[in-house]
């Protein structure tokens, strides 16, 4: 890790100053559990850091209104413990605390979570120029393709990276229609969560939709019915502490057993957060059953693109969306 | 032979552990130290080309650039044993081999300098997992009795099948560490090791010391499971202390460890076993064949004598080869040869006895055996029938439906129960001991040993406070420490077996010697109070063992800090552990998601010394039985080489919420030949067989037989 | 029962105790020492090498630790763990991984708990910080590290002060109500021993006794 200058500014404008002052090599730090990491596998290099965990207000959960805001510093945990986003928006708090460790998610802000990198193993651990990566190194190849890729993406790859979007709770704000605040350079403006973040294309390097010297200083979803019968499924190599193999997002407004709203994303098996509006299509308007919910599930992977080793990741992610559905219907009846 | 149960008594170190006050070897902070940063090489074999230390240099901190040329060359071949890990070399004989030693001022400055050392290759062709094109295929000795094809061409029924284990890591959660000091012309080591004479030895070989001058204190072990024995960074360290004058400390960061330290190397089992109309094995085949380094000794004909005894088996023949690849050597990790062969074994054993419609604890009752298999010998003790017995009974085995995907739980979830046995040898190493009581109430006791947690401290301390009547607050248990005593490895089981016997004796000698020393005068008090009445500052006495079989010979290897290890198959008897696992999984309806709700597993390794540190390190046997079985893999892609998936986020080892209830039972018969405490070994047998267990609790609860781990999601979908 | 007498160099008291002066010079104060300076002193002093990174990428942080207030200069790259372990001497958070996916390193930051390893030591500037060798109360040992004993929850030891820091924790945020909640609240620290069924054990016996979970 080569040396850098680190500064702890006190208001968001102060921290959006401090950026542009900094001038090149600089970059906000939140949690720091996804930057100081990937610094410590030199695939992050800055030359300055500003820290806006210092930043005042921008930690509080309010809940007035029509809508639920969370300021971007809010710790994971904070939101995941508590007891009504629990009661009212289950998809939300779970999504939170089946992620990482409880120390991970006391550290890791709510805000700084969406802008988490991809897990690839090929991507992380290519120090020295060991694998090709286009995401490393634009224009050097992808190991993951044709190699290793029980783990990679099979929905929204490209000829050059198939590195899934790691998150979880980005995945549950994408079902839930969150948006997110942005302070920057030219001021403040606001972006469904969805757009936040780009396809890899032919340029998997570029990740996010943030401009220099922008960052999030709050999320905000619009309050529905829907949030009660809504879960967070997440299907993994153990039982906890673990990235997901495949994971549902659902969240449903039933009349009696019969769909009438559906939202539902995935998390695992894409290169970003998906949403599948497919496998939604198919439940609305419909009775409810087993075979209904494995049929959308089915839908949401019509595009799948598989490698070598994740081709299971299309069945499990259809049988994921099947629990997830279930189980968020069931919601209704207790 | 021990006739009485011991008492549970706490770990010794237990206090020291919970208030962070157990120092290991990262936790010695010492003046002046500087810190070491190792650099690895990126190719998976060639040499290197140029290795400029320049940029490195400019970091501000960077005090010193170790490369090949600060290292004398090897040492010459050597009957005597294998010769010390390579130093830093120009050749690359696989990807991660250190190639450059930065030393700096702070441990931030010598991880950036080893980060901007950039070293350019020659890279040449290489294979690095068993199909790649260009490993070497090297058959190894047979290991037979009997006529197995005969036997089986006679069998009522027969299976055969293949199995695959992969290649695993150990990963203990301490990193492995060095601090190397040295001072007046000697050198000091602290590190991890279960080894540390075979360290002092390379060290002293490597570098060309006299090594007199180089001791090496094995400090308390974050857990090891076979891993740290002979390090390659050790010398490293030693050379970048004796260059600088100053103390060193290298902490190897664990994505490197994959690529320096051994691993339990990837196999492949086939197996052919029959049975008759009576459901006795009549034969069995079982070729091996294992992933191995160009050098290296880990020999697959040992993959064959514990599965030769764990039935009555009167016809084998196994067979096997290596297959030579360019990666680092492969070594000894907790169940070592037996555990991935009793995958294939006893996995083969329940689709034996379910073609022959035999439940599976009948099946192996009926095949006890009460000599060894091998050579007609007795077995000194076997309560493998009793392990059996008593883990169905608490397991409530009677309540099983035979039939393949017959049980159901009621949230739809598949229920399958499924068991397993294991088998482990219980080997002997000499020990030299030291026992040495004051008048001021401290008590010494040195000896040849290793703490890795298994908790040989505790079961020494059980038997000095159970037979000496000393203050047990203040008794010391001097271990790893090359300068209180000769240091065998410990490891394969044979620890405590081979300690508590000295320890047993010691103290029998010590109160010999008091009662010689007090002559019929009535003192009152303990030991100490007794050696201040009569004036004696202190009172030493020192033993030697040797295992069955062994003579003074053992103990010259011993002082001389080799391997000296009496295998299990002594001249007159055979001694062996045994174990029974029986578990319950269940596998969710749709996402396949497999659980392993409740575990039992009973061993017999003769008497228990420490009844609470065993009882730990069975649980600790079963959740490893269940991670191997489950969980673990470590993955190469073999157009790079290495280990891809190099931390613990990608190696996925059990954390908590995957462990459900687990119920252990020790039999606690002592064994009555192998020595006089009448211990055998237990860190191993715990873990072996539990692998199976879950195989075949899979395939009652599915119908599916995977022979392939580890057994993941995709395996059943 | 003793054991590893040796290891530590015994230093006296005042070698701890650096001037405000010294401090600039030193990179490292310890102020108000008494219990700070007593859990270090069985280890040794608090290392003075001097910073080789520029004035900008180091800062000077002011910090509790134990309950003892603690002002040095740190190279801004160094975590939270390498600061405890490297220039405190508070050596009970291991070093497991260094990312953040074992738990080894878990600490207290104003009462919750984190990754040390995957955590700037400069967080911490204003802010409180307890590591195991805070937790007993002098010789009375804590109930969950006492449970831990009692319950045999260890093996090697290296995972226990995480294990035991991320437990009083865990009863503090209420998740230590049922044991399958104990085990997912715990899932963030590896005992790759395998101790995990009296982990559990101890943190539910520790639970009744701390008057919650």
């Amino acid at each position: 890790m080569r040396p850098f200058t680190y500064i702890r500014p006190a208001t968001p404008q102060e921290a959006v100053g401090a950026f542009a002052e900094a001038g090149e090599g600089a970059r906000f730090i939140a949690g720091g559990t996804t930057l100081y990491d990937l610094m410590k596998l030199t695939i992050e290099r800055p030359a300055h850091l500003i820290d806006v965990t210092a930043v005042r207000g921008l930690d509080r959960i309010e809940m007035d209104g029509d809508r639920l805001r969370f300021g971007a510093n809010a710790a994971m945990s904070a939101v995941a413990g508590d007891p009504t986003i629990g009661r009212d928006y289950p998809v939300l708090s779970e999504a939170l605390w089946k992620a990482a460790s409880q120390q991970l998610r006391n550290m890791a802000t709510v805000g700084g979570n969406l802008l988490q990198r991809t897990r690839c193993m090929y991507f992380r651990n290519g120090g020295g120029g060991i694998y090709p990566c286009n995401k490393r190194e634009p224009g050097s190849g992808c190991a993951a393709i044709g190699g290793l890729d029980r783990g990679q993406a099979v929905l929204g790859t490209s000829e050059a990276c198939t590195a899934v979007s790691p998150g979880d709770w980005p995945v549950a704000l994408v079902a839930m229609d969150a948006s997110i605040e942005v302070l920057g350079p030219a001021g403040s403006r606001s972006l469904p969560v969805g757009d936040l973040y780009r396809l890899p294309g032919d340029t998997p390097h570029l990740e996010f939709t943030l401009g220099p010297g922008e960052m999030i200083t709050a999320i905000t979803v619009p309050k529905t019915p829907a949030g009660r019968l809504s879960t967070y499924h997440k299907i993994r190599d153990r039982e906890s502490y673990a990235f997901a193999l495949t994971s549902a997002a659902v969240a449903l407004e039933m009349s009696g057993d019969r769909v009438e709203g559906a939202r539902i994303a995935l998390g695992g098996v894409a290169t970003r957060p998906w949403r599948a509006s497919e496998a939604e299509e198919v439940l609305i308007g419909h009775l409810l059953t087993p075979e209904l919910a494995l049929a959308a599930g089915q839908a949401a992977f019509r595009d799948a693109r598989p490698g070598r080793h994740n081709s299971f990741k299309t069945e499990l992610g259809a049988r994921t969306i099947t629990d997830a559905l279930i189980i968020a219907a069931g919601r209704g009846r207790t | 032979m021990s006739t009485t149960a011991f008492p549970n008594r706490a770990r010794v170190d237990a206090l020291a552990k919970v208030r962070g006050e157990a120092k290991f070897a990262a936790d010695l902070v010492l003046p002046r130290t500087l810190y070491a940063m190792t650099v690895p090489a990126t190719i998976a074999k060639g040499s290197l080309s140029s290795l400029p230390v320049e940029a490195a240099l400019r970091v501000p901190g960077v005090v010193r650039v170790l490369t090949p040329e600060d290292f004398p060359a090897p040492p010459p071949y050597s009957e005597d044993g294998p010769p010390p890990p390579p130093t830093l070399e120009t050749i690359i004989a696989y990807r991660g081999q250190p190639v450059a030693l930065v030393i700096a001022e702070t441990l931030e400055a010598a991880i950036e300098g080893a980060e901007v050392i950039r070293p350019t290759y020659v890279a040449e062709a290489f294979a690095c997992v068993m199909e790649s094109a260009g490993a070497q295929r090297q058959p190894a000795d047979e290991v037979a009795f009997g006529d197995a094809p005969a036997a089986l061409s006679g069998a009522a029924a027969t299976v055969e099948s293949t199995y695959d284990s992969p290649t695993q890591h150990h990963n203990p959660l301490e990193l492995i560490a060095t601090v190397a000091v040295w001072e007046d012309g000697a050198l000091l080591i602290h590190e991890s090791t279960q080894a540390s004479s075979l360290v002092k030895g390379a060290v002293a070989g490597a570098l060309r010391l006299d090594p007199a001058r180089v001791h090496v204190r094995g400090a308390t072990m974050g857990g090891s499971f076979g891993q740290k024995a002979v390090q390659r960074q050790t010398a490293l360290v030693a050379r970048a202390a004796i260059l600088t004058g100053r103390p060193v400390k290298l902490v190897q960061p664990r994505a490197q460890i994959f690529h320096t330290a051994t691993y339990r190397a990837r196999t492949r089992h086939q197996i052919r076993i029959g049975a008759d109309a009576d459901g006795k094995i009549v034969g069995v085949q079982h070729h091996v064949e294992q992933e191995q380094s160009p050098n290296g000794y880990f020999a697959v004909s040992e993959y064959h004598r514990d599965v030769i005894r764990m039935y009555g088996i009167r016809n084998y023949l196994g067979t096997g080869a290596d297959i030579r690849l360019d990666r680092q050597d492969s070594g000894y990790m907790r169940g070592t040869h037996p555990q991935p062969a009793f995958f294939a074994f006893e996995s083969a054993i329940d689709e034996l006895a379910h073609k022959t419609n035999r439940d599976p604890v009948e099946f192996r009752l009926a095949n006890d055996t009460r000599v060894d298999p091998q050579n007609g010998h007795p077995l000194s003790s076997r309560f493998l029938n009793e392990c059996l017995r008593e883990g169905a009974r608490r397991f409530g085995w009677s309540r099983r439906s035979p039939v393949p995907g017959s049980m159901t739980a009621s949230d739809g979830s598949l229920v399958g129960w499924g068991m397993a046995c294991g088998i482990y040898q219980s080997a002997t190493t000499p020990a030299i001991a030291t026992l040495r009581i004051d008048a001021r109430g401290h008590t010494r006791f040195a000896i040849s040993g290793h703490e890795m947690g298994q908790g040989m401290r505790t079961a020494i301390a059980s038997v000095l406070i159970q037979d000496l009547d000393i203050d047990p607050e203040r008794l010391e248990i001097a271990l790893g420490d090359t300068r209180a005593a000769p240091q065998h490895m410990t490891a394969g089981s044979w620890g405590t077996n081979s300690v508590v016997p000295a320890a047993m004796q010691a103290a029998q000698r010590m109160r010999a010697a008091v009662a010689d020393l007090l002559d019929g005068r009535q003192v009152s008090g303990n030991l100490h109070r007794k050696l201040a009445s009569i004036r004696r500052p202190f009172l030493q006495v020192e033993v030697t063992t040797v295992g069955p079989g062994q003579d003074q010979a053992a103990l010259e290897t011993l002082r001389q800090g080799g391997f000296a290890v009496a295998e299990a198959v002594y001249p007159e008897f055979s001694t062996f552990s045994y174990s029974a696992h029986f578990l319950e999984v269940r596998i969710e309806p749709r996402t396949r998601r497999i659980r392993v709700p409740r575990v039992v597993s009973i061993a017999d390794c003769g008497r228990v010394i420490s009844p609470r540190t065993a009882h730990s390190q069975v649980y600790g046997g079963v959740i490893w039985g269940l991670s191997h079985a489950l969980r673990e893999a470590t993955e190469i892609d073999p157009r790079y080489g290495g280990y891809l998936n190099e931390d613990l986020a990608d190696y996925v080892v059990p954390v908590n919420a995957d462990i459900g209830e687990i119920e252990i039972g020790l039999i606690d018969q002592p064994d009555p030949l192998a020595n006089p405490a009448g211990v055998k070994g237990l860190g191993q047998v715990s873990m072996v067989g539990i692998s199976a267990a879950v195989a075949n609790a899979v395939f009652h609860a599915t119908g599916r037989r995977i022979r392939e781990l580890p057994i993941r999601i995709e395996h059943l979908l | 029962m003793c054991n590893d007498p040796d290891v530590a160099p015994e230093i006296p008291d005042n070698q701890l105790l650096v001037s405000r002066r010294d401090a600039m010079i030193a990179s490292v104060a310890v102020v108000a020492a008494s219990h700070f300076a007593a859990s270090a002193r069985a280890q040794t002093g608090p290392r003075q090498a001097a910073l080789p990174v520029s004035v900008d990428q180091a800062l000077i942080i002011r910090t509790s630790i134990n309950g003892q207030t603690l002002e040095i200069r740190i190279d801004a790259r160094t975590s939270l763990l390498d600061l405890l372990r490297e220039r405190l001497a508070l050596t009970g958070a291991k070093k497991g991984c260094d990312h953040g996916q074992c738990g080894a390193c878990t600490v207290h930051i104003d009462g919750r708990r984190v990754a040390s390893c995957l955590t700037l030591a400069g967080k911490v500037d204003g802010r409180e910080v307890l590591t195991i060798e805070g937790l007993a109360g002098g010789d009375t040992l804590h109930p969950m590290q006492q449970a831990f004993i009692d319950h045999d929850a260890l093996q090697c030891g290296y995972c226990t002060p995480g294990q035991i820091m991320a437990a009083v924790a865990c009863v503090a945020e209420g998740n230590a109500t049922s044991r399958e909640r104990i085990r997912e609240y715990m899932s963030g620290n590896i005992c790759r021993c395998g101790a995990y069924v009296g982990i559990v054990a101890a943190i539910e016996d520790a639970a009744a006794k701390m008057g919650r979970g």
